[in-house]
């Protein structure tokens, strides 16, 4: 091959690895991107929301959920309060003093549960209806950025940081470049497998008193199960409210007052 | 002499009223066959479950317990096992062998289908017991001892779809909490053994470790077998070694006769966190089940009380009516000399003699039959398989318990007679010679 040609060749690929190059960022601009990410969805207060779950599973006959779900960021305090159908009507989570509860109405009983627990036995977890804390439980790593449809992504992986017990210890995420709004995550189990692919494909924003700002928030969560293949959960969150709530909400007695 | 002197008289009694010996001594051998069945059943059932228990899913005697990283965070989790198993083998003289197994709970997940089950993991080497009363369909047992393999049973298979040499993944959390999967190769497929059998598989407890990320000096439990003449001990055995322990600096926690997966809950509501070992008894581990043993025999008690109280007004009725037939014959015996004593003895020799006769012919007759019913091997469907605790039908029968069954029958319908035979032995020889009717 004559000197010129493999020059031109040369600066073909040069050109062509340019711009992933020229994107490659380092693990504090990453950083500041989860940073982003997380802040953007913290509302520094109260949060009352409608959500609608639904779940199919291989062989089953679908469900629909319906609950309220209630957070308090000050001190990370969480409700979830099943609604519909009747079944689960008065069932509720309880999250304080970092634990989790489940409360039984027809048994009356309490019930502590992990953190990784799946929400109403769907493939939702309570992480995915609290506020994101991704820049403070995993470390990132850039993986170059990537055409999501119309929207160029940010792809990175996330490895959860040492002594945090996280139900996915490594996440593969995308965020929007231009909004930070997730757009995609995987999940994936120690072994390396991949558990959960999650689309988030419309967000909304909601002023906060609290924060003197908007809030965003997913208004729409579509989670694969990636090992069941045939099973997917399929959630809306509605009247998203951020006015202060009761102080007392966020008790076992609340929440048995409200399963009766 | 007397004696078969009496024997002759009650023997010639009964051989002429040939027809009413007939129909009672019939009466008497349906219930021997009867309750013979009835107790070849529950013994059945009860060894079926020892058996299928001791084999499935604990020794005779468990050392198991909890181990929890954070107060709501843990596992069924024995760490540091040796030690425990120094401990144990100073504890329990009474002890045959042990091994220890892993435990967890996880999904499996087949390309067709899915279900949750008990893993419990173990060292196929050191499971000769294990490997004499599991029956395989196809497979091979021997395959267990490389990693990440798996031995489910049919039912499993009809769920999962799957076959020997099928790949599945099991996916579970580890104590901390984290998604973990592993895939296994189906290496052997064993035939059911009860309701015990449909909720659990076994792999290579190496591969209990991986999964739920453990480390090489933890196990799920120890599983203790005794030597056989201890076995009904295991209450007394159990709580001598949970004080041993306690004795050795190990935290145990109480008693409590609930297999360990339903312990859970009690665990994860309390706030301790670190090390529990918890001492449990075979009848603790499959004490879910136990109750359908308890309702069989419970109903077998019933159904033989009632028969009993028909045979014991059979007898009573028809020795009224013998007495009152023979009371002239009585009345000639005490007129030539026969003693009260004689006369009591005539009768009680002649339901003696009937109840034996019965028994006797109830005792074979219930052995043939529980012995083409197990011959037979009849399939139960899964309703009944949760009494049963096995996928066929499975009479006990031992020679012991026909004997007994048979002595049992013969003292009741012996002392049914003793108040008529009194009755008959307090009558005036003048008075009953001159009796008409």
């Amino acid at each position: 091959m004559p000197t010129s040609r493999l020059f031109v060749a040369f600066a073909l690929v040069l050109s062509l690895l340019a711009p992933s190059v020229a994107a490659a960022l380092s693990k504090t601009e990453l950083v500041e991107i989860l940073k982003v990410v997380d802040e953007r969805q913290r509302n520094q207060g109260d949060w009352r929301s409608l959500v609608y779950m639904e779940q199919k599973e291989k062989d089953k006959v679908d469900v629909a959920y319906e609950a309220l779900v209630f957070r308090r960021s000050q001190d990370q305090r969480f409700i979830i309060l099943f609604t519909k159908p009747k079944a689960s009507q008065g069932q509720g989570y309880l999250r304080i003093d970092k634990n989790l509860w489940f409360y039984d109405p027809s048994v009356g009983k309490w019930e502590r549960k992990t953190e990784r627990e799946r929400i109403g036995g769907t493939n939702s977890r309570r992480s995915d209806f609290d506020e994101s804390r991704l820049a403070e439980e995993y470390g990132p790593e850039d993986l170059g950025q990537e055409k999501l449809g119309a929207y160029t992504a940010q792809v990175m992986k996330l490895t959860g940081k040492p002594n945090i017990d996280l139900a996915f210890p490594v996440i593969k995420l995308w965020v929007d470049k231009e909004t930070k709004n997730v757009l995609k995550r995987q999940e994936f189990a120690l072994s390396g497998r991949l558990l959960r692919t999650s689309y988030y494909p419309r967000w909304k924003k909601t002023y906060s008193e609290s924060k003197k700002t908007d809030v965003y928030y997913p208004e729409e969560m579509r989670f694969y199960d990636e090992v069941e293949k045939a099973n997917s959960t399929f959630i809306l969150v509605k009247s998203v409210d951020m006015h202060p709530l009761e102080q007392n909400l966020f008790t076992k007695a609340w929440l048995e007052s409200k399963s009766r | 002499m007397g004696f078969l002197l009496d024997l002759r008289i009650a023997f010639r009694s009964l051989f002429q009223h040939s027809r009413r010996t007939f129909f009672l001594a019939s009466a008497i051998a349906g219930v021997t066959a009867l309750l013979i069945l009835l107790n070849a059943l529950s013994t059945g059932v009860s060894e079926t479950m020892i058996r299928a228990a001791t084999t499935l899913s604990t020794g005779h005697v468990n050392v198991g317990g909890f181990f929890k990283v954070t107060s709501s965070a843990g596992g069924p989790i024995v760490t540091d096992y040796q030690k425990v198993i120094d401990a144990v083998k100073k504890s329990v003289p009474e002890m045959e062998s042990m091994v220890h197994r892993g435990r967890g709970w996880a999904k499996i997940i087949s390309d067709l289908g899915s279900t949750q089950a008990g893993i419990t993991g173990l060292d196929i080497k050191n499971e000769p017991g294990f490997r004499k009363v599991i029956e395989l369909k196809s497979g091979r047992l021997e395959d267990l001892a490389e990693p990440n393999t798996m031995m489910v049973f049919e039912s499993q298979v009809e769920r999962l779809k799957v076959k020997v040499g099928d790949a599945v993944t099991l996916s579970a959390q580890t104590t901390r909490g984290a998604a973990n999967t592993i895939d296994c190769r189906i290496v052997a497929i064993a035939k059911d053994m009860g309701l015990m059998s449909k909720f659990g598989v076994f792999v290579p407890v190496e591969t209990t470790r991986a999964l739920y990320q453990l480390r090489s000096d933890t196990t799920g439990a120890i599983h203790i077998y005794l030597k056989p003449k201890f076995i009904p001990d295991v209450t007394a055995i159990a709580a001598r070694l949970r004080g041993q322990l306690e004795k050795l600096g190990w935290a145990v926690m109480d008693a409590d006769p609930n297999p360990f997966w339903m312990k859970f809950q009690t665990v994860a509501r309390e706030d301790w966190t670190g090390q529990k070992l918890d001492v449990t008894t075979w009848e603790d581990e499959v004490s879910f089940i136990t109750w359908t043993l308890t309702v069989l025999k419970g109903l077998t008690a019933v159904l033989l009380t009632i028969l009993i109280a028909i045979v014991v007004t059979g007898i009573m009725n028809t020795m009224w009516i013998a007495i009152r037939e023979r009371t002239r014959e009585i009345g000639t015996l005490r007129a030539i000399g026969m003693q009260r004593g004689g006369v009591l003895r005539m009768f009680l020799y002649e339901s003696l003699l009937l109840g034996l006769i019965g028994t006797g012919t109830g005792a074979l007759a219930g052995a043939g039959l529980g012995a083409a019913i197990n011959a037979a091997r009849i399939h139960v469907p899964l309703s009944v398989q949760l009494f049963l605790m096995s996928d066929r039908v499975q009479l006990a029968l031992h020679g012991g318990g026909l004997v007994r069954a048979a002595l049992f029958i013969t003292l009741v319908t012996t002392l049914a007679a003793l108040y008529p035979a009194y009755r008959a032995a307090r009558l005036k020889p003048v008075s009953a010679m001159s009796h008409f009717g």
